[in-house]
This record gives structure tokens, C-alpha cells and sequence, in this order.
């Protein structure tokens, strides 16, 4: 395990990582301020990267394809939530997984009616293909250096957003008392929906910039739903900023264990067998993670309610 | 004879559930009668899905809760008939006596840990154990890993399963069993207990009772019948992949509950009946509309789910009691 390699990674962590928290900031704020088991967030992510792909594609400039995406993503939010889900606020946990559930084969569907089920890749310009050197003997892609750093914008963005503002203070109200937040003169109703719309954009940005790393393909939401499901629990209901560091965790020791448990794998297996199990066991790590936290400490690391 | 007192009343009482089996246990006649034996397969699959289904409801209809990774449990039940061919042991027998006593353990140890949470959590918690369960399956290189393993059917003394009609009334009778088992318990002192602390724990850890164990007790059984069911899955496929532990699984038995009435016996059979004939017939009546779409039959599956959720409280079982209330009603009045 060489240096280089470690710090490649880790980058790769973090560029993950800070996309899981795009995704799972939004969705924090629907499971912990709605106690909405929202299950179609991955979809919000399927609709960015195709809205960002077919417009790069039509007018042939990554830059343009990827801003004019964001308001449909938004768009596509608030309509969802005007049309289906806040008929579900009233109804018991098994409801809301099971219409989102159908809502995700829905939207898949859609998808693979009007794309078709290959996925679609899109290029990068010429002035983000290139790579730059992290170290002297290390080069990185420049396209995931652009993307961790515009995450990060965007969780400061968020940070502000929730932490500084009016609207971020009606969040935080609602996050830990809804019904003393409503009787103070807050319109929880558009509330929620204004959450729902940004949790949507913020998962569809997610989505923009993820499709030129990975297929964008019917279905590619939803590895990362239940991804962003996990780093939400142990970050806990709710909280933004257990978001975000729960986030930049799994994103690492995901990735990480991807590389690095073959490696120990192979002290005592064969290469072959070692480089089969070892991505697999990775995935489990997350999940044993998640597992302890739950058991140790409940309400995740940093709890939204008081 | 009192057994078969109870028994007999509560056939009474569940005609729709010992209706549907009286049913299947005919349906073999019919496709020979009519030469369609592709449906015997449809019927096995839907009395195999009924029984998962069975064994979720237990805790998520009777016992409220609301577990998001019960398809694991069919996955393990599965494994354990594959694995145990892997290592030369095709006792049937043996593989249900397994998958029992693995899903049993798992089932203690995992519910264990879950029901320290609950609501969200909960559900989180669960799908988390699936995807572990899933993920170690998918691993597990010399199994199949992601592409799984063909296996034989297994062999039951008793029941030679070359012929398929065997193993055709071996699931039936395995569901009538678990049919039988699943009515007496819900009438219960645990049954009563179980439900009771859906509705109210509070109360029941009042009146001196630990709802914990009752709750982990049910979610026990619950995965065992999940394994059993996978246990046959495994035969009547012939082949055992990590895809059968995947969590749309796991939703899929949630819908085939919800569909057919939640908290009821018969309902996830009549689920799973309705699931799987939607499954199959709405290709094709997709392609009588539009023949260029007929495979994207989800995207009218889709919608009806969140129409069953939305409007068709309490499944089809509910909707059918409904009118069966206004029957009698009607009748009362002398209308």
C-alpha cells in the first residue's frame, strides 16, 4: 500500500462522500422534520443527471447543461410534493414506504421509456478532462477535484442556508417541534414543501455532477438512496451537520475498504477470491457501521432533537 | 378433540384463506384438464410468495412492525438448501430442519438488536441487516457470489421431486401448515400479546407484561417461516442467487401484504395471488395498447401501488368484508 495510492483514495472518499451529503442533506430534513419515510430520493438524483445529460447533449455545452438542470430538479420536487406526497404526511411509515416505492418503479420506467435502458455517458469539456498533480508523482482527475470542491460549496451553501437564515430557522423549529413551530406563526405546509423542492435539487446537483463519473442509467438512484439512508442514521434524524460528517465517513470507509480489504484479504486467500469478496465486504462495512451506532447510541451521532 | 374443534371453527371463520387453498389444491386438475402446465409453476410461486408474506405479516400486520428486510430471511432459507448441495447433503429434510434453526438464530439476534429501536429506525435497522446479509452473499465467491449457483431439487423422503406435481403439494401442504399454525397462534395468549403491543405498549408493559419478548418471539417465528418459504424457493427454482435477498424483495412482500389486507390471514395469500397475475398479465395487456411498451409494465405496477396505499384501506380483504357488511346489512334492514 503505497502513499499514493492512500491519497488517491482518500480524495475519492471525500468526492464521494460529499456527494452522499448532497443527497442525504435534503433527505435528512424529510425524515427528521416530516418523520416522512421518503424512499424516491434516489429518483430526485436519476432525474438531475438525465436532465443534465440530454441538455448537454441537445445544446452541446457541459456548463449550460448542468445549471439549467438544477430548476427542473427543484421543479420536479415541489410538483411531487404537491401532487402526491403531501397526501401521505397523515399516514403511518408502511404507507410511505410503499407509495414511494412505487413511485421509484415509476419514475424508473418513465426513464427507460423515454431514454431507453442503455445508459447514457456524457463528456466532459476539454477543460475539466485533464488531471493535476496532488503530489508530485500523483495525478488526479481535475473533474473529481471540481466536483469535491463544489460539493463542498454547496454543504456551505446548506450550512448557511439552515443556519443563518430565516427560512434555515422555520427548518431547525420544525426539526425539533413542529407543532409549537406551526402555532409561532410558521406555514408548515409550504414549509414542507419548500424542503422537499430543495432536498430535490440538492440530490438532482448530486446527480449533475455524478453522471459524467457514472453511468447514467434507469435505476442509478437507488445504490445511493440506501446509501444516503445509512449516512443519515448515523448522523441521525434530522441533522445536517451529522449529515455531513456521517457522510464524509461512509464515504471513505467505503471506498477505502474497497481497496484496502482485498489487500488484507489476500494475506490469506487467493488474489482472485480476495479481489471477488473484498468490494463486497466493503458494502458490509457500511452497513456493520450503521448497526453500531444504532446499538450504541440510538438517535445516531447528532441528534436533531433535543 | 378439541383441537379439531378449534381447527374447524376457525376454517369456518378464515373460509377466504381455506377457500384459497381448497383452490390450489384443485388448481393441478385444472391445467392438466385444460393442458397448462406453465401455470402450475405460476401457482407454486404464488403459494411460495403467500407463505413469505405470511410470516412478515405476522409481525408487521399483527405485530406492527414494520421490518424492511425480511426478503434476508428468505435469502438465508435459501442458502442453506444451496450451500448444504454444495457440500454433498440433498436431504430436503435436513435443509428445512437448517433453514429453520439458522433463520431461528438470526432471527433472535438480529430482532434483538432492531426492536431496541422503532419506528424509523426500525426500518432502517432491518434494511441495514438485509444489506449486510445481502452484501455477504454477494461475497461469497465460492457460493456464485453476484451470479449465484444452480442447484437440484432437493430430495424428500417421502416426496420424490422429479415429479413436479410433488413438489407442487409439497408447498401446499407445507402452507396449510403453516396456515394452521399461523391461526392458532394469532388467537393465542402470545397472538393477543402481540397485538396488543401494537397498540399500546404502554399499556401491556402495565399490566406486567415484557413487550420486548413477545416482540422478539414474533420476530423469530416470522423469520422462520420466511425461511421455510425460501428453503422450497430454493427447489422449485433450482437455482439460489443473491438477487432473491435483494431490498425490492423485501418491498415486494410489504406491497403483496398491503394488497391483500394487512393483519389478516388470508390477505397476503390474496396478495400474493393478485401480485403475481398483475405481474403476469399486465405485459400482455400492456401490449394489446401499446405492443412497443409492453415490457415497461411498471410504469402502470407503479401507480397502482400508490392507489392501493392511498384509497384501498385495509387491501382487498378489507374491501371484500366492507361488502360483505353491507350484505348483511342490507339483509337486517329487510331491504
Amino acid at each position: 500500500m503505497t502513499l499514493t495510492l492512500l491519497l488517491e483514495q482518500i480524495f475519492n472518499g471525500l468526492q464521494s462522500g460529499v456527494m452522499l451529503f448532497l443527497i442525504a442533506a435534503g433527505l435528512t430534513l424529510i425524515l427528521g422534520v416530516m418523520n416522512f419515510v421518503f424512499l424516491a430520493h434516489g429518483a430526485q438524483v436519476m432525474i438531475g443527471a438525465y436532465a443534465a445529460a440530454s441538455l448537454t447533449g441537445i445544446t452541446g455545452n457541459f456548463y449550460f447543461g448542468a445549471l439549467a438542470a438544477i430548476p427542473i430538479t427543484f421543479l420536479s420536487g415541489y410538483v411531487l410534493e404537491y401532487l402526491l406526497i403531501r397526501h401521505l404526511y397523515q399516514r403511518d411509515h408502511m404507507d410511505q414506504v410503499l407509495a414511494t416505492f412505487g413511485l421509484i418503479l415509476f419514475f424508473n420506467e418513465m426513464i427507460r421509456i423515454g431514454f431507453g435502458p442503455a445508459a447514457l455517458f456524457s463528456n466532459l469539456p476539454p477543460s475539466l478532462s485533464g488531471f493535476v498533480y496532488i503530489l508530485p508523482d500523483t495525478p488526479y482527475p481535475v473533474y473529481r477535484l471540481v466536483v469535491i470542491g463544489a460539493g463542498l460549496v454547496c454543504a456551505v451553501g446548506i450550512h448557511y442556508l439552515v443556519n443563518r437564515t430565516k427560512v434555515g430557522a422555520m427548518v431547525r423549529a420544525g426539526a425539533n417541534n413542529e407543532a409549537m413551530a406551526a402555532a409561532l406563526g410558521v406555514n408548515i405546509g409550504l414549509l414542507r414543501r419548500f424542503i422537499f423542492a430543495a432536498g430535490a435539487c440538492f440530490a438532482g446537483i448530486a446527480g449533475i455532477m455524478l453522471g459524467p463519473l457514472t453511468a447514467v442509467e434507469p435505476g442509478m438512484g437507488e445504490p445511493l438512496l440506501i446509501l444516503s439512508l445509512v449516512v443519515i442514521i448515523i448522523g441521525g434524524l434530522g441533522s445536517v451537520r451529522g449529515a455531513f460528517i456521517a457522510a464524509v465517513i461512509v464515504g471513505v470507509v467505503d471506498t477505502l475498504g474497497r481497496v484496502v480489504l482485498p489487500l488484507i484479504l489476500r494475506s490469506f486467500m487467493e488474489q482472485s477470491a480476495a479481489d471477488g469478496a473484498g468490494p463486497a465486504l466493503a458494502s458490509m462495512m457500511v452497513y456493520l457501521l450503521m448497526t453500531i451506532v444504532l446499538v450504541v447510541k440510538p438517535t445516531g451521532l447528532f441528534p436533531a432533537k433535543g | 378433540m378439541d383441537f379439531f374443534r378449534l381447527l374447524l371453527a376457525g376454517v369456518r371463520e378464515q373460509r377466504m384463506l381455506f377457500g384459497l387453498m381448497a383452490g390450489f389444491a384443485l388448481f393441478p386438475a385444472y391445467t392438466a384438464y385444460a393442458d397448462l402446465p406453465f401455470w402450475n409453476d405460476v401457482a407454486m410461486r404464488i403459494m411460495l410468495l403467500g407463505m413469505a408474506a405470511m410470516g412478515l405479516n405476522l409481525i408487521l400486520g399483527y405485530g406492527g412492525m414494520v421490518s424492511f428486510g425480511h426478503a434476508a430471511f428468505v435469502g438465508i432459507g435459501a442458502y442453506c438448501a444451496g450451500i448444504s448441495q454444495f457440500y454433498g447433503l440433498y436431504n430436503g429434510w435436513a435443509h428445512l430442519a437448517l433453514s429453520l434453526g439458522v433463520c431461528g438464530i438470526l432471527g433472535l439476534v438480529i430482532g434483538f438488536l432492531a426492536l431496541r429501536t422503532s419506528g424509523i429506525y426500525f426500518i432502517m435497522i432491518t434494511l441495514a441487516f438485509a444489506q449486510m446479509l445481502f452484501f455477504l452473499f454477494v461475497s461469497l465467491e465460492q457460493y456464485g457470489g453476484d451470479d449465484g449457483m444452480s442447484i437440484d431439487r432437493a430430495e424428500f423422503v417421502l416426496f420424490d421431486l422429479y415429479d413436479p406435481l410433488r413438489l407442487y403439494y409439497l408447498i401446499w401442504s407445507t402452507l396449510l401448515i403453516i396456515s394452521v399454525v399461523l391461526l392458532f397462534l394469532v388467537r393465542s395468549r402470545f397472538g393477543v400479546v402481540l397485538q396488543a403491543t401494537k397498540n399500546n405498549e404502554s399499556r401491556v408493559e402495565a399490566l406486567g407484561l415484557s413487550p420486548l419478548g413477545f416482540k422478539v418471539t414474533g420476530y423469530v417465528i416470522s423469520a422462520m417461516i420466511c425461511g421455510v418459504a425460501g428453503t422450497l424457493f430454493a427447489s422449485w427454482q433450482e437455482y439460489v442467487s443473491p438477487d432473491i435477498m435483494h431490498w425490492s424483495r423485501s418491498g415486494e412482500l410489504m406491497i403483496i401484504i398491503i394488497l391483500g389486507g394487512l393483519a389478516t390471514l388470508a390477505g397476503p395469500l390474496l396478495g400474493a395471488v393478485v401480485f403475481l397475475l398483475l405481474e403476469e398479465f399486465l405485459p400482455e395487456l400492456l401490449y394489446l395498447i401499446a405492443p412497443d411498451y409492453a415490457e415497461n409494465w411498471m410504469i402502470i405496477f407503479g401507480p397502482i401501488m400508490i392507489f392501493v396505499v392511498l384509497f384501498a384501506r385495509g387491501g382487498l380483504i378489507g374491501w371484500i368484508s366492507r361488502f360483505e357488511a353491507q350484505r348483511i346489512y342490507r339483509q337486517g334492514d329487510g331491504r
